[in-house]
């Protein structure tokens, strides 16, 4: 396989899919790096695998998929799936390991589509087997037409989790009770973003009978919940919270937690790409301009991974992403990729009225966890809540120094689960901002691979060897 | 703990912990294994404590196991014939 390309994009979700089926389709090459197993990332996983009837059952949002993959398929873009990217350099070159094998390649330009994740909340037993996201649940779902069985409880914030809720309803599934961390009474606040949000309706009518429709089925559905707990021996057994002075317990065999999506971050923030910290949706995205260039020249964001927007944004997105890219690339000059930009642009315009409005109403608010000291926070180290307070009580004042200390983040999963509250910890003992508190520093490899494989690289193009891929290693 | 309404017949004979056990194929390990109620994935090996899969989209490292003698995560590894897995689960440390 040759190993240099007009552009690698990493991932395949929908800001992926559009970004590289629209340079393929210009007659560039094109490689498509994906970790998952089948394009279609997280919102499509295996849409263009999946059964007719899980087809039926996932809705017309699910099969809008299909159109991407098969414009991807046709594109002529080179997929690579289950390849794990493990380093990324700002000259343009790429390190992945797939089928035991590590290669570098590089690329005239890069989009990173890498989307986003559900944002990780500890809460008292969430490691408990049984404690899930609800995402996960909706990709074994999508994937393996999987349900669960038992007795669910689904906890949490966000048109998701309802989202969910409904799903598992409409199939039948035994849901306990629904959990909303969301106030009884939204704050007034929210006002200054209902006209926007009127601008665009179709979404808030499906949200309100969604909500009409769990409400028929009489499940319990309780907001304003406080002091949510997972609680059990080896499994989980039951789910305990607070609702004003109300104290609520149930059975289960499933927690689906969601507290909202956020971007996943890490490939910037070990590129070192310019990072900035969104105040009103608490999480760090990268500084991009409107075409997704990150402050690297041959470095683009596109996606989820560079603000929540979802599916249709992301695909937007990425169309913009790979027209910038065509005109740096010659291929296209201004004025054609300023037209054909215009009506994505419009679109995008168009799909983000509504979305103040409900990240408002679902933001999340780290006020309502009390994120007690004998609750783990760092999964892969086993690190509690009260070893961060311990730890700045005594004096250290910065995300980097509580982990070198604490080994919090320091585990495989490299503070993906416990980074994002560990800075509203840190902060909130600090009384600062969480952009005073820093964020993790990440470096590769983004996901562990064997020494033995990094010794078999043959790397010799430029006289680069595998140990100066981690020469940035001195803080 | 899940109900698997696939139509998918696609079986494969895969080692788990050194026992011959049959699972559904086209799918992750970990959607595998959580099909036929293999519900813990490893045990922590700080907390040693039973765990199960969180995030099913290569967030959380749960379900790191060690897949044809190399650790890696099951729900970014599709499941084929013959393969062999060890989840690390020991005595005593709970795991279904």
């Amino acid at each position: 396989m040759s190993d240099h390309y007009d552009a690698i994009v990493i991932g395949a979700g929908p800001a992926g899919l559009t970004a590289s089926s629209r340079l393929a389709e210009m007659g560039l090459k094109v490689l498509t790096l994906d970790e998952q197993i089948r394009p279609g990332g997280q919102i499509y996983r295996n849409v263009d695998n999946a059964s007719p009837t899980n087809l039926e059952k996932m809705g017309e949002e699910y099969r809008k998929g299909l159109t991407l993959t098969e414009r991807f398929r046709k594109s002529g873009a080179i997929y690579l799936n289950n390849s794990s990217v493990w380093n990324v350099e700002p000259q343009g070159r790429v390190c992945y390991s797939r089928d035991g094998v590590s290669e570098r390649i590089t690329a005239n330009y890069i989009i990173i589509a890498t989307g986003a994740m559900e944002r990780p909340v500890p809460i008292p037993g969430w490691t408990l087997p049984g404690v899930m996201g609800a995402g996960a649940v909706n990709g074994l779902a999508k994937e393996a037409e999987l349900s669960p069985a038992g007795k669910v409880v689904l906890a949490g914030s966000g048109p998701l989790l309802l989202l969910e809720a409904s799903l598992l309803l409409e199939k039948g599934i035994e849901v306990e009770a629904i959990l909303e961390t969301t106030p009884q009474i939204p704050t007034p606040a929210i006002l200054s973003d209902v006209p926007k949000a009127l601008l665009g309706t179709g979404f808030l009518f499906k949200g309100l009978k969604m909500l009409r429709d769990i409400k028929k089925t009489g499940v319990p559905h309780y907001k304003g919940i406080k002091k949510l707990r997972a609680i059990g021996n080896e499994t989980l057994e039951t789910v305990e919270a607070e609702c004003g002075s109300e104290k609520i317990s149930f059975q289960a065999d499933m927690l689906l937690l969601h507290f909202g999506v956020i971007p996943e971050t890490h490939i910037y923030r070990m590129l070192k790409c310019h990072m900035q910290w969104h105040e009103k949706y608490r999480y760090w995205q990268p500084v991009t301009d409107s075409w997704g260039r990150t402050n690297y020249e041959k470095i683009f964001a596109s996606g989820d991974g560079t603000g929540v927007g979802g599916a249709l944004a992301a695909e937007i997105k990425g169309e913009l992403s790979a027209l910038e890219v065509a005109h740096c690339l010659g291929i296209i000059p201004t004025y054609e990729r300023d037209s054909l930009a215009a009506s994505h642009r419009e679109s995008l315009l168009k799909d983000s009225y509504p979305r103040p409005l409900i990240d408002a109403f679902f933001a999340f608010n780290p006020a309502n966890f009390t994120f007690d000291d004998d609750t783990v926070l760092c999964r892969c180290e086993n690190v509690t809540v009260g070893d961060i307070r311990t730890i700045i009580s005594q004096g250290v004042t910065e995300l980097n120094e509580v982990k070198a200390i604490t080994r919090c983040g320091m585990g495989p999963c490299q503070g993906r689960m416990c980074g994002p509250v560990l800075g509203e910890i840190v902060a909130a003992e600090l009384d600062a901002r969480v952009p005073e508190a820093g964020l993790l520093t990440i470096r590769p490899p983004l996901k562990q691979i064997p020494l033995g494989e990094l010794a078999a690289m043959d790397i010799v193009a430029d006289g680069v060897d595998p140990a100066n891929l981690f020469k940035n290693q001195s803080k | 703990m899940f109900n698997q309404e696939s139509t998918v017949t696609a079986k494969f004979e895969i080692v788990l912990d050194g026992e011959t056990i049959a699972v559904p194929g086209d799918m992750s390990v970990a959607a595998a294994l959580l099909a036929i109620g293999k519900i813990t994935t490893r045990t922590s090996p700080t907390a040693k404590e039973p765990r199960s899969p969180h995030c099913l989209m290569g967030i959380c490292f749960e379900c790191l196991m060690e897949i044809d003698g190399v650790q890696r995560q099951a729900c970014m590894t599709e499941v084929h014939e013959g393969m062999v897995i060890n989840r690390g689960i020991k005595e005593g440390e709970g795991g279904k």
